[in-house]
């Protein structure tokens, strides 16, 4: 009955000592998977200490055999691998071995202390070589291991010292309690850190999950653009997921929204007023107030609640465009976790935006480059025809009124291009107005064949596809021969395309089409983004022989059925 | 009546300023031509003393045409464009003044009356000193642009100006005098240019004159005149 009490008086301080050990920081060390040298020291002196400790609890009155000393370094093998588990044996051993005032029992016990070191290593290793790292926290390996250890502990006693010495050490009745005091310890403790470790990935995967819930909320919102709009509906996510107490979004200049506590005087549009705010985005550098030490002072109101706050700058190509804060009031100390997910969302947020500023960039240029082709609807082609016009009115008044007609179309059509998709035959009138005002400039220098399929004259294509390009098969092919040539429009279908060729018989411009002057990637560009990537122009020129564009569409896509 | 040349690549354009010239008077017309090379060989034969000259034409434009007339018939110049001001910007000393399609008749008449001031004060037309780098050549209805330096020889005689070169012979409306001077080939002989590149070997001949082998193994004449000249130009004495 005494050695059952015993038994559990040893346990309870097994039971405190394993709480105290998971709720002190030295436990973080072993919640992650790899050990750092600086975790396994530690590990080293907490396990020592243990087994040390485990010493000074065991039976009294049996000396080093039947103490607690192996729990601490089966434990410590099992957790710190074997190099651990050795020197925590080795160093229980040694200070057994003194304790035992240098006996021959004193060195049995040394042997026996680093043997189990080893044992709880080589468990280590071999879980972890399997990848069931997961198992080393079970309670059930820990106790074996303990029980194998102990076990391990009373034969060796047998083999190495006699029976004798057996005798005294560890009187049959004490062998069982003796294992099982070490075993239920050690399974005790084993089940207790696991617990713990549980939580804190528990904890953490809560936080990741918080973290990941925020990315996927804001996730495209500055992709919408950096503005008052976006920004609302950011501070306001990120409010709801952090529970903060305040947020708030800035521009360079003023606070473009602003959400949580302090919102009656934090008004948006308001120019940026805190110090500290300015210096983040001057600096360009993260500015932590913790309340504490130093304090974040309102600017606008002194019954400001706020008190801690984290601004983070909002950085694209590592320009400061604004900052996202975080506030804290008075009554609540602002966690590190929030801290951390700030600066992450602020992150995140800032390649949002240069995604966004690639993009708006690239749509833009697109529009520009468009906005480019129509203005080359050029003055020297507008003037060139109203000269000939001039001339023909002296001869037939009927011709130039013609003219007059199609330069107006022509203009009308270009200016009036809102839509982005007409049908070919809209196209084609646009395109003839043009050749109808070139022919009555060049004369016979311009001869004109058009070999369309009727019933592909409702396709729709892109705007500004053609044009551009009988443009260029005038302007730089067939005006530069001296003795003039003739531009062939053909549209026809090839097997599921559409395919549209413009063929100039002057060859004059195939080193300008590859450096490209002349508007054609932008019609190869909003061909292929309208259609995809195997539609597009397909260009082919054989020098003062021949330049003939072809451009393809789908046909199915082009054509209603 | 002042001797004028229209040069422009349009037909209508060509007509409507024929029309407003002979309506201001006191012009004669010797000609109206449709490219360069049109161009180069009416004002070689009718000498005229003031063009109207289109910029944008095809295969030689008006800056370049300007460079194959000789000094001596260099006409007044008005260029008369549709969108080139910019271009003229750079030309502007060198021509007499420009005028925008289309043309207006008011403008056009303060134009003539500049040709008349000009004429007046007798004032040397301004010649633009420019480099030929394509030589403007015809064979059987075909505009061929002869790069000087593959040129090997280039010849006059009485049907005209001969470009020789490795690939064939040309014709071109340049005169010698021109090609001598901004072309870089050398003068040996009253009818014979030479690119010196081209010359294998310089023979002389009893009477102070010599013949030049070319390396494609043509024989020309030196010239008593020029042999000194083509001499120096290979740093002989």
């Amino acid at each position: 009955m005494n050695e059952f009490l015993n038994l559990l008086q040893q346990m309870s301080i097994f039971l405190i000592i394993a709480y105290l050990f998971s709720k002190s920081p030295a436990f973080k060390a072993l919640a992650g998977e790899v050990l750092h040298f600086k975790h396994r020291v530690l590990l080293y002196c907490i396990f020592t200490g243990f087994a040390i400790f485990g010493i000074y609890i065991g039976l009294p009155a049996y000396d080093a055999f039947a103490d607690s000393s192996p729990i601490g370094i089966v434990l410590a093998g099992l957790v710190g691998g074997p190099l651990l588990g050795l020197w925590v044996g080795a160093t229980a051993g040694c200070y057994s071995l003194y304790l035992s005032g240098w006996s021959e029992l004193g060195v049995i016990s040394l042997v026996l202390a680093v043997l189990q070191g080893g044992m709880g290593g080589i468990v280590c290793n071999y879980y972890q070589q399997r990848g069931k790292s997961e198992q080393l926290f079970n309670p059930l390996v820990a106790m074996s291991v303990t029980c194998a250890g102990v076990g391990l502990h009373l034969a060796l006693v047998l083999l190495l010292a006699g029976e004798d010495i057996v005798a005294i050490a560890v009187p049959s009745p004490l062998v069982l309690p003796t294992l099982l005091a070490n075993s239920l310890g050690a399974g005790l403790f084993m089940l207790m850190m696991r617990d713990q470790k549980r939580m804190i990935d528990r904890v953490g995967v809560f936080f990741s999950a918080r973290a990941l819930r925020i990315a996927e909320r804001s996730l495209g919102i500055f992709g919408r653009g950096f503005n008052v709009e976006t920004a609302k509906e950011l501070a306001r996510i990120i409010y709801d997921e952090t529970g903060v107490g305040a947020v708030g979004i800035s521009d360079r200049e003023r606070v473009l929204a602003f959400v949580g506590q302090g919102a009656d005087h934090h008004l948006e549009g308001l120019a940026i007023a805190s110090p500290q705010t300015r210096q983040a985005i001057d600096e360009n550098r993260v500015i932590y107030a913790d309340g504490v030490r130093e304090k974040f002072q309102c600017a606008l109101s002194d019954n400001c609640p706020l008190a801690s706050a984290l601004i983070v700058p909002l950085r694209v190509d590592n320009e400061v465009v604004g900052t996202i804060k975080l506030y804290e009031p008075q009554d609540r100390l602002f966690m590190n976790l929030n801290r951390t997910l700030g600066e992450g969302i602020a992150q995140l947020l800032s390649e949002q935006l240069l995604r966004y500023r690639y993009e708006n960039q690239k749509t833009l240029l697109t529009k520009a480059e468009l906005k480019l082709i129509q203005a080359q609807v050029n003055p020297h082609f507008l003037f060139n025809a109203l000269n000939t016009i001039i001339a023909v009115v002296r001869s037939d008044s009927d011709q130039a009124r013609n003219l007059l007609l199609h330069l107006s179309n022509y203009f009308r059509k270009n200016l009036k291009r809102s839509s982005d998709l007409a049908t070919l035959e809209e196209e084609l009138d646009h395109v003839n107005s043009y050749l109808v005002i070139q022919r009555a400039r060049f004369g016979d220098k311009l001869v004109v064949d058009l070999d369309i399929d009727p019933d592909l004259l409702q396709a729709k294509v892109p705007t500004f596809t053609l044009q551009p390009i009988v443009e260029n098969a005038v302007k730089h092919g067939i005006s530069n021969m001296i003795g003039g040539g003739t531009v062939k429009i053909s549209a026809h279908r090839n097997g599921k395309k559409m395919v549209v060729t413009i063929e100039d018989n002057a060859g004059f411009y195939c080193e300008k089409l590859s450096s490209d002057g002349l508007g054609m990637n932008i019609v190869d560009k909003r061909i292929k983004s309208y259609y995809g990537q195997p539609y597009g122009t397909e260009i082919e020129c054989v020098p003062d022989t021949m330049t003939r564009v072809t451009l393809s569409f789908p046909l199915e896509k082009v054509v209603q059925p | 009546m002042i001797r004028t040349l229209i040069v422009d690549d349009e037909r209508h354009a060509r007509e409507e300023l024929e029309v407003l010239l002979l309506e201001l008077g006191d012009i004669e017309i010797v000609g109206t031509c449709a490219n360069a090379m049109e161009a180069v060989k009416a004002i070689n034969h009718e000498r005229p003393e003031l063009i109207f000259l289109d910029i944008k034409m095809p295969v030689i434009d008006g800056f370049t045409l300007l460079g194959m007339i000789e000094e001596e018939i260099m006409p007044y110049v008005v260029f008369v464009t549709a969108f080139d001001e910019y271009a003229l910007k750079a030309f502007d000393e060198k021509t007499l003044d420009y005028l925008l399609k289309p043309v207006d008749p008011q403008r056009l008449a303060q134009t003539m009356k500049k040709v008349h001031g000009a004429l007046d004060n007798n004032e040397k037309p301004a010649l633009p000193q420019a480099q030929i780098n394509r030589i403007p050549c015809t064979s059987v209805n075909h505009i061929k642009l002869v790069d000087p330096q593959d040129v090997e020889y280039v010849h006059s005689d009485i049907s005209g100006v001969h470009v020789f070169t490795a690939e064939g012979n040309y014709f071109s409306e340049l005169t010698l005098k021109v090609l001598e001077g901004r072309a870089g080939l050398l003068r040996c002989h009253k009818q014979y240019l030479i690119n010196p590149a081209k010359v294998d070997e310089i023979i002389p001949l009893e009477n102070g004159m010599a013949e030049i082998k070319t390396i494609a193994g043509a024989r020309l004449p030196v010239s008593r005149r020029c042999l000194q000249q083509v001499k120096a130009a290979f740093g002989l004495k």
